[in-house]
């Protein structure tokens, strides 16, 4: 192989990388989504169908554990925050990622991605411009 | 007839395509300024023809447009009548993309009763700078897969309920509370929709009907809008880049004028104090990374109708910080300054003529002339034979362009009214005999000037400035 193929390979590679980083990002939030929203369900479970003197079983790995009702969902809500902060973590790699994705395609930066967001107060005010 | 109720339930509507009609417009060929990678301008391209010494000055400014170097500078663009003043302007406007606010007036527009001209002109400048702003929201989108709503059998009392949400790759059970119920009944929400939800305000919208539901009613209105079941998370964060010009947030905060004031286009006078509060708001959320100002283009054609008190007042703007790049287009020499005796040339004061870019546009040459006019048949759908072509153009050459491409549609008509498909030198000749030229019209004038109602102007030099 000559050179030049050896350059295209090299960088096809390269973008390949990075566009799976995306991929293997996005499936990461959505499956870390999954178990926010199964944690959301057990706890509305165990909020409304269990009575507070009640033990419950919990799955740990191949093991069930009895435990009491609060310390199960205090377990669970610090599960939550866990993953809310993971996510959001996630997402903001995935930005990066994706503008580094862009830059080697060529293709040329998104606009505005790295604004801030404005406040709700903010929107509201202009809201009449934007749902034009 | 039940054979026609049947044929009638199984045909399918006929799907007609509308096709927009766009009125043709005397710069609608072109694309662009025409220029290679290298700036360097081509011969033929994006619709223009030759002026490549000021297509590439005019490709130079566009540069620096779009990196945001030259806020707040100015550039005219001078030349005989017919030489492609305007046509530059709009291939910068075209070049620049949707992105880049362009705003586009004639010197004489800002004369009017009901404003100032100088408050036309802020409003002009502010039209053309453009603030971008984004919008995040936390939303939680999904295919509704089933609704349980359980009412009390006293009917009072709090509706408990269970929403199912589904993705492409996930579902969940959501519990509802009362408020939640009230709003999905109030929104007609039934499984097989697919709805966002709000996380911060809680409300609801329909985005339309899955797919894969598409099949489980026979009659349905034809306002049901048929959507793919959502990919990936079911609680996600959408931004949107939302590009809004200086001006429209000025409208929406003139307290005086209700928010139909954007619609109706009569915004009147806005007050100074608004505009400075919106500047200063504006400022503050650049410095907080909140908004991003992209100065745009503010293109004033027939510059020298402008007067004075215009001139000193675009003196002024320029100076400001938040100004866009003006480009102004006359075809004067040396002439009097409207509103004042004294002579300047473009009849553009000197010192603001001092703060000008200035780009020079020079007459056509017959290639070029035919070359114009072949891309205006090709606009305008007229096929011209070789030797009408070739008239065409001597007629462009010693008359003007324009009146060479006025020929162009009416040829194309006698041509179809004799049932032609190629415009020959008859159908030239004809409406050549038919309308006149300039030169032809003043000779017809001066032989029978006598004839004439109000023939005592016998001196009239028409005043212009």
């Amino acid at each position: 192989m000559d050179g030049e193929s050896k350059r295209v390979l090299e960088y096809l590679t390269e973008v390949e990388v990075a566009a799976e980083d995306v991929l293997t990002t996005k499936q990461q939030i959505v499956d870390l989504d999954t178990k926010r929203n199964r944690n959301r369900e057990a706890l509305n479970s165990l909020k409304n169908e269990v009575s507070d003197s009640e033990k419950v079983k919990v799955c740990f790995g191949s093991v069930f554990i009895k435990f009491s009702k609060l310390k199960t969902m205090e377990m669970i809500q610090k599960d939550q925050k866990q993953l809310d902060m993971e996510i959001n973590n996630l997402r903001k790699g995935l930005k990066a990622k994706v503008n580094r994705l862009n830059e080697m395609q060529g293709k040329p930066e998104l606009r505005g991605y790295n604004l801030s967001p404005l406040s709700s107060d903010e929107i509201k005010a202009i809201n009449g411009l934007l749902k034009k | 007839m039940a054979i026609e109720v049947e044929m009638a339930t199984t045909k399918v509507p006929e799907v007609r395509d509308i096709t927009r009609i766009e009125r043709i417009g005397a710069h609608s060929h072109i694309r662009g300024l025409g220029l290679d990678d290298a700036l360097e301008p081509r011969q033929v391209s994006q619709g223009m023809v030759g002026q490549l010494a000021s297509r590439r000055a005019a490709g130079v400014i566009l540069e620096m447009i779009k990196d945001g170097h030259i806020a707040g500078r100015a550039v005219l663009i001078a030349g005989q009548p017919g030489t492609g003043k305007t046509a530059i302007a709009m291939g910068i406007a075209q070049s620049l993309g949707p992105d880049t606010p362009f705003t586009a007036l004639a010197g004489s527009e800002i004369f009017s009763l009901e404003m100032s001209k100088t408050e036309a002109l802020s409003q002009a400048f502010r039209k053309a700078i453009g603030v971008r702003i984004k919008e995040e929201t936390e939303i939680i989108e999904g295919e509704v897969v089933e609704i349980q709503i359980d009412r009390p059998a006293t009917g009072t009392g709090a509706k408990v309920g269970k929403l199912t949400l589904k993705t492409t790759e996930m579902e969940t059970v959501y519990d509802l509370g009362n408020k939640m119920i009230d709003s999905l009944s109030k929104e007609k929400v039934q499984a097989g929709d697919v709805i966002t939800i709000d996380k911060a305000t809680g409300k609801i919208s329909k985005l339309g009907r899955s797919f894969t539901r598409a099949r489980d009613y026979d009659a349905m209105g034809a306002q049901t809008q048929f959507v793919q079941c959502p990919e990936g998370e079911l609680q996600k964060r959408k931004e949107v880049v939302h590009t809004v010009s200086l001006h429209e947030i000025d409208v929406i905060n003139s307290r005086t004028q209700g928010f139909l004031a954007l619609f109706s286009g009569d915004t009147g006078e806005i007050k100074s104090e608004v505009r400075e509060q919106i500047n200063a708001k504006v400022c503050e959320w650049r410095e907080e990374g909140k908004a991003e100002i992209i100065p745009g283009v503010l293109f004033i054609d027939e510059v020298h109708m402008l007067d004075m008190e215009c001139f000193s007042f675009l003196n002024r703007a320029l100076e400001s910080d938040l100004s866009p790049v003006l480009i102004m287009a006359t075809n004067r020499g040396i002439t009097r300054i409207r509103g004042t005796n004294y002579q300047s040339p473009h009849g553009i004061p000197i010192d603001l003529l001092d703060r000008l870019l200035i780009i020079a546009t020079s007459p056509y040459t017959e290639k070029e002339t035919r070359q114009i006019l072949k891309i205006r048949c090709e606009e305008e759908d007229v096929e011209l034979s070789e030797e009408a072509h070739t008239v065409l153009t001597r007629i462009g050459m010693e008359t003007s362009l324009r009146y060479a491409i006025q020929l162009i549609s009416t040829a194309g008509l006698v041509c179809r009214k004799r049932k032609g498909t190629e415009v020959q030198v008859e159908d030239i000749k004809r409406v050549y005999s038919l309308f006149l030229d300039e030169a032809r019209s003043s000779q017809y004038m001066k032989e029978y000037q006598d004839s004439f109602l109000f023939n005592e102007t016998q001196t009239g030099q028409m005043d212009t400035s």
